[in-house]
């Protein structure tokens, strides 16, 4: 069935070479993995979506572990002690 | 002022007002479990806020969040808001139809779209991609924020240079 779909509509449906390019470019910015191929207009875009996959994964896997380390922080602090002022300070 | 450092001045700000929010909508005390969980929750909200504006992917991570809070009308009134303009945006969205691709970029795309909020209910590729970007720059955003408040110094109230301490 995705052959079918595939045929009749490649030619407009494909990631075009100006549309990778433009995105590689901005995602270049983050990710200094990308390995630039010898022809840019040649990027895989399966690559390119590859990476950008690996780096939001990764992101939100720090997300995670840094609400850990806050909670854990947070935890060792008692209400009215000063390391709860210092807190209180650098949130306000 | 770089655009960067106002996404997060914009994210420092609503992650405060969120902080409270969450504060006095649960039940004290918590256990470090629940902590994390709300600290988790009060920074995703925080940046789809600091998102003003359009994207899918805020409104999705603001949906979806709020499943995750206890009864309390302003998480309510903001959910609201955010549903009813999702459902407007996911007519616009489907009528832009399929696109279809190699195997491979197929497969990646959509595993893409499971990672981005709202994702799954983008069906046009360069719309897609431009959420993608936008999302990627909050989310960096978020992260940078959280490792400098989680690198302050309790004692001294300093930031350590040296962040891979603790």
């Amino acid at each position: 069935m995705s052959n079918r779909r595939s045929r009749q509509s490649s030619s407009a449906s494909r990631i075009s070479d100006d549309q990778m390019i433009d995105l590689v470019s901005k995602l270049r910015q983050f990710l200094p993995e990308i390995h630039e191929r010898r022809r840019s207009d040649k990027v895989s875009a399966s690559k390119v979506l590859q990476e950008t996959c690996n780096y939001i994964r990764k992101l939100h896997r720090e997300v995670d572990n840094l609400s850990d380390r806050l909670s854990q922080l947070l935890d060792s602090v008692d209400e009215d002690s000063p390391e709860a002022v210092v807190i209180r300070s650098l949130l306000m | 002022m770089n655009t960067y450092n106002m996404v997060k001045q914009r994210f420092i700000k609503k992650w405060i007002n969120t902080l409270h929010m969450l504060d006095s909508s649960i039940e004290h005390p918590l256990n470090v479990t629940e902590r994390k969980n709300a600290i988790r929750l009060s920074s995703d909200l925080a940046i789809a806020a600091a998102r003003s504006g359009s994207t899918v992917w805020s409104r999705a991570l603001i949906s979806r969040s709020g499943n995750k809070t206890t009864n309390k009308p302003m998480a309510r009134r903001i959910l609201k808001k955010a549903r009813n303009r999702m459902k407007n945006r996911c007519r616009t969205l489907r009528r832009n139809g399929n696109f279809t691709a190699k195997v491979g970029v197929r497969k990646r795309t959509e595993f893409l779209k499971s990672l981005v909020p709202g994702g799954e209910l983008i069906d046009d590729k360069d719309y897609l991609i431009r959420e993608t970007l936008d999302y990627i720059v909050y989310l960096r955003a978020q992260v940078d924020v959280m490792r400098t408040v989680a690198a302050v110094d309790l004692v001294t109230g300093n930031v350590t240079n040296d962040r891979r301490n603790k």
